[in-house]
């Protein structure tokens, strides 16, 4: 799919090697072979310009939302609500300084905490199991990798009102810890799935060669393998994260006032007394930005750790 | 020879002692609530009137197949998927072609075009119905005014498709980022080859790029599948699954009646349709996604 | 320093029908350099891994020096390997790598750093010392896994096809360092190598291994000489010695209308095992190219031209069997004969090996068998 772009360079090549000084006749000779190539160039390069102003509106379509939410979170409440849309306004921190005092930071901590911690359990489990399916493998590799993905295709409301009625009855409702196990059991049988593929990249001969050299598997797992798939397990780490932090199922069903997340916090600014659409925005901003901002800076890490390690 | 066999049983046990911790936790978390569901479903169990435990049978099921509203939920799960899994896959793959050619400002591209994949689902969801979709100040009214359209309803006329279109919206990213990385790790010397023996852009395309984008578009279309059938953060804030349940799909519905009218029984019911229904579906999908990876993976 | 002892070790792996190491027995001696040959998939790996501890020996033993190794984890055996693909840790330098064995061992780093930089000095390794494997070429990782192996000072050394990823002239002058090393350092050593001149060239005794199964445990000189059956006669030596079908006569062996005579006792043999036909092993370099009438007569099919010498392909001339024979001699005149043309191949110096024709076992006199090792 690339070849415009590469014929488009090697005619190029060719037209700047053609003299341009010469007798009459041989500039018309030379720009009688050229005319044909030029034309295709030129083609290709129009062609090349197209797709690319192509992107560039798609990219800007499905980035306008967001965008929106951004500038309105600057407005007024007033020039929130015009027709024809305004984009013209004179900005304000209002909408923030109303929801950080509203106690959207109670929430925003909240979602933290839960996605940090679980993260990190996902991690400590997910790491050595993913090592015990892949370096060192055990009997029924297949089966137990099988039952892993099959619980991500439970899907979540069959078991909700038992978690409930458990979590009711053991005086966990409304509490963060709640979350953070769930969190942890929905993010760990993919994340398993993916840090295995990491970890089938690295060489089994390197931890014979570590035991050879007298490490424990132990030390061989920390020198040796962790180095090698600490990418790998970053992206892991940052999908679940993504995951965790958007959660709203749970969230909304579990917690109430206590252990809110940042998602749920949303939801409080549509009820009572109207729509503050300004307002809204800017704790939309707010709940959506740390995650924005971390895959944005680690957009690679996020291709390689979707495509299971299909990509290098 | 037994001192050898005891010896592989002490290893088996060795290699076996990681994988354990996860194990337990995932059975604990995912399978024992689930058993418990089960165990509801065949209970009679209003949440707030107190004594109403009762064993049922099949009763709750008997009337879940009998809700007229259950089946037609069930179908609009099934419309959500499929249709928002589709599309975003075409738009993903056209995105991602887009993408793999380089032009000024290819990273800021794909920067922005990631970030609706990023942004919490439910400020998305609340995002089209408000910003996009409203009738009066929405965007898309805006944008369609030149065309005669005055100030259209979209949400309360077409629920389940404007959930959709949030839906496309969120995962059409997510498909493009896989797709994309499936276009980049092609090797370059099969397109030679193939451009040598005579193909053109659009033969190369649906011979060579086309074969091996396979993978990646399978495993996005199971991966998003997989999250779209939890659905419920775009309904609950965009439609409430209304007008009546015409946009609610199996999540919202079994949320509706276990947390707002306290059935459990009739809700755990449900659950356990939704995973039998699952299930079937499910096993297709898995039976995909381990031919298409574990095969690579190995072949690897 | 070590000795090391196989005694009818074997290894099963999981799911496969026939053992990857079938019963193989074998004493290496201090100091010695061992090497394992055989066709791919024939159990070398294995049976080194097995030494190592990263294999299961699933019956039998292996001793060192004495000592029972079963169950016995691999970095309690004190042995150091260079893998084929070398396995260098990616996220070390160079001499992290050489000094990551003495650091499990607790060895104090100013100690280490001494004595990786005397194994890279022996290497030609010391401007290296600071970069990662990835920033080296193919025949410096192979220095790299060398210098790892010997910075241990280890009881032994096991090598797993160490060369098998340079190109063919580093490999040739990579194969005599290895070998001078290994005289040097005076370490037992077990090298694998499905390359028979390596083994030829470096082992003090080679070991022929086929589907897991010990054929002939010699010193090459001996495996060259007295095969003791066709498998091995055909693994050594290049190009192949030729095996082909032959009648037996009163006086020995007819192949064509020409007659190679055998010793008296060999030809009693034969007739002992009442044996009609026979394999005959006739090694191309004792094939000499005489005018046609002279010797065995073949025609040529193909002159392979080397420049020093030529091998000459041919068929018998008068081959009653139907099937068409095959023979290829090596001369060392150039364009010893033209294409189509009829020769003459005269068998000189050394001997005629003779073969069982089912079981291929070597077919030797009284006094010959008494010479010929064991195996089998
Ligand atoms: N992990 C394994 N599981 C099952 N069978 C194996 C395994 N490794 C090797 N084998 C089998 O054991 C036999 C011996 O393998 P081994 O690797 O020792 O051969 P090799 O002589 O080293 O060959 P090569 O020269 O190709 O490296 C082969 O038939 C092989 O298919
Ligand atoms: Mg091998």
């Amino acid at each position: 799919m690339t070849d415009p772009a590469l014929s488009g360079d090697t005619t190029s090549a060719t037209v700047r090697d053609t003299p341009v000084a010469g007798s009459a006749a041989q500039s018309r000779s030379s720009a009688d072979e050229t005319r044909p190539r030029q034309r295709a160039r030129r083609k290709h390069r129009g062609a090349a310009v197209i797709w690319a102003v192509l992107a560039w509106l798609a990219a800007l379509v499905f980035f306008f939302p967001v965008l929106w939410m951004v500038l309105t979170a600057f407005k007024y409440e007033r020039a929130a609500y015009t027709d024809p849309p305004t984009l013209w306004f004179s900005p304000t921190l209002e909408q923030f300084q109303a929801v950080l005092a509203s106690g959207v930071g109670t929430t925003l901590l909240n979602s933290a905490f839960a996605t940090l911690v679980s993260t990190t359990c996902v991690l400590v489990l997910g790491i050595p199991a993913a090592f015990a399916l892949s370096l060192r493998p055990v009997k029924k590799t297949k089966d137990v990798l099988f039952f892993f993905l099959s619980t991500k295709m439970l899907p979540i409301v069959a078991v909700i009102v038992p978690l409930y009625v458990i979590v009711n009855r053991i005086g966990l409702l409304d509490n963060i810890w709640t979350l953070i196990i769930l969190y942890t059991g929905m993010n760990l049988p993919i994340a398993i799935w993916m840090m295995r593929s990491f970890f089938l990249e690295v060489p089994a001969e390197l931890l014979e060669a570590a035991s050879m050299d007298g490490a424990s598997l132990w030390t061989a797992v920390r020198r040796v393998i962790l180095p090698l798939v600490s990418p790998g397990i970053a992206a892991t780490a940052l999908i679940c994260v993504i995951f965790s932090w958007n959660e709203f199922f749970f969230a909304v069903n579990l917690t109430a006032v206590r252990a809110q997340t940042a998602p749920v916090s949303l939801v409080g600014f549509i009820t009572g007394e109207g729509l503050f659409w300004a307002r809204l925005s800017a704790a939309s901003t707010l709940a959506a930005l740390p995650v924005v901002i971390a895959g944005w800076v680690a957009q690679n890490k996020l291709v390689r750790g979707l495509s299971f390690g299909a990509i290098k | 020879m037994t001192k050898h066999s005891t010896l592989s049983r002490a290893e088996g046990w060795r290699r076996r002692a990681p994988l354990l911790p996860a194990l337990l936790f995932t059975i604990l978390v995912t399978q024992v609530p689930f058993l418990l569901t089960v165990y509801y479903s065949t209970h009679s169990w209003n949440l707030v009137r107190p004594g109403s435990w009762e064993f049922v049978g099949l009763q709750n099921y008997l009337y879940v197949f009998r809700d007229s509203q259950f089946r037609e939920v069930a179908m609009n799960t099934v419309i959500l998927i499929v249709g928002t899994v589709l599309i975003s896959a075409l738009l993903g793959l056209g995105l991602a072609l887009l993408l793999n050619r380089s032009f000024r400002g290819r990273g800021v591209v794909r920067t922005l075009l990631i970030t609706p994949f990023l942004i919490t689902p439910v400020a998305g969801a609340l995002l089209w119905k408000t910003a996009m979709f409203d009738p009066v100040f929405g965007i898309v009214n805006f944008v369609l005014q030149p065309f005669g359209v005055g100030n259209f309803a979209w949400v309360s006329q077409f629920p389940l498709a404007t959930v959709m279109v949030d839906l496309i919206w969120r995962w059409t990213p997510f498909m493009m980022l896989l797709i994309l990385a499936g276009l980049q790790s092609m090797p370059e010397d099969v397109l030679e080859a193939g451009r040598v023996d005579g193909a053109g852009p659009i033969a190369l395309f649906r011979e060579l790029t086309l074969p091996h984008l396979r993978r990646f578009i399978e495993l996005g279309v199971v991966l998003g599948a997989i999250y779209l059938v939890n659905t419920f953060g775009a309904i609950y804030m965009m439609t409430s699954g209304g007008p009546g349940v015409e946009s609610a799909n199996l999540p919202f519905y079994i949320y509706q009646r276990a947390f707002l009218g306290f059935e459990v029984g009739q809700a755990a019911a449900m659950g356990v349709v939704t995973v039998a229904a699952t299930i079937v579906i499910a096993m297709l999908a898995l039976r995909l996604i381990f031919k298409s990876f574990m095969g690579a993976q190995e072949a690897a | 320093m070590a000795t090391i002892a196989y005694q009818t070790a074997s290894c099963l792996y999981e799911g496969a029908a026939n053992p990857a190491v079938d019963r193989l027995t074998l004493e290496v001696d201090d100091g010695e350099f061992i090497v394992l040959v055989g066709p791919s998939g024939s159990g070398k790996s294995t049976a080194l891994r097995m030494l190592a501890g990263l294999e299961d020996i699933d019956e039998g033993n292996i001793t060192i020096n004495g000592k029972d190794m079963v169950g016995v984890p691999s970095k309690d055996r004190d042995i150091a390997m260079v893998f084929q693909n070398y396995a260098l840790y990616p996220s070390m330098t160079v001499a992290e790598n050489m000094g990551f064995a003495l650091k499990m061992r607790g060895v104090p780093a100013g100690e280490r750093r001494r004595q990786v930089e005397q194994a890279a000095e022996l290497l030609d390794l010391s401007d290296f010392l600071d970069r990662k494997p990835a920033k080296l070429s193919g025949g410096q990782r192979q220095r790299v896994a060398m210098g790892r192996a010997i910075v241990r000072e280890p009881q032994v050394f096991c090598m797993d096809e160490p060369l098998s990823n340079l190109d063919a002239k580093l490999r040739v002058q990579t194969r005599t360092q290895i070998a001078a090393l290994q005289r040097r350092l005076g370490t037992t050593t077990v090298y694998v190598t499905h390359d028979q001149v390596e083994a030829m060239t470096m082992g003090d005794r080679v070991a022929v291994l086929k589907d897991g199964k010990l054929q002939q445990f010699a010193a090459p000189t001996e495996l060259y000489d007295a095969p003791v059956n066709a498998f091995v006669a055909g693994f050594i030596g290049s190009p192949a010695m030729n095996l082909v079908p032959a009648l037996v006569t009163s006086e020995g062996v007819q192949l064509g209308e020409s007659t190679l005579p055998l010793e008296r006792d060999r030809l009693a043999a034969l007739h002992r095992q009442e044996l009609s036909s026979v394999t005959v092993g006739l090694r191309p370099e004792q094939l000499e190219v005489v005018p046609a009438g002279q010797g065995i007569d073949v025609r040529i099919d193909l002159v392979e031209e080397l420049g020093s010498e030529s091998y000459v392909h041919a068929h018998l001339v008068d081959d009653r069997g139907g099937a068409s024979t095959r023979l290829v001699a090596r001369s060392h005149r150039r364009a010893p004969g033209r294409l189509g043309e009829t020769i003459g191949l005269r068998h000189g110096a050394g001997s005629v090996h003779v073969f069982h024709p089912d079981t291929g076992a070597r077919i030797d006199g009284e006094e010959m068998s008494a010479r010929v090792g064991t195996g089998v």
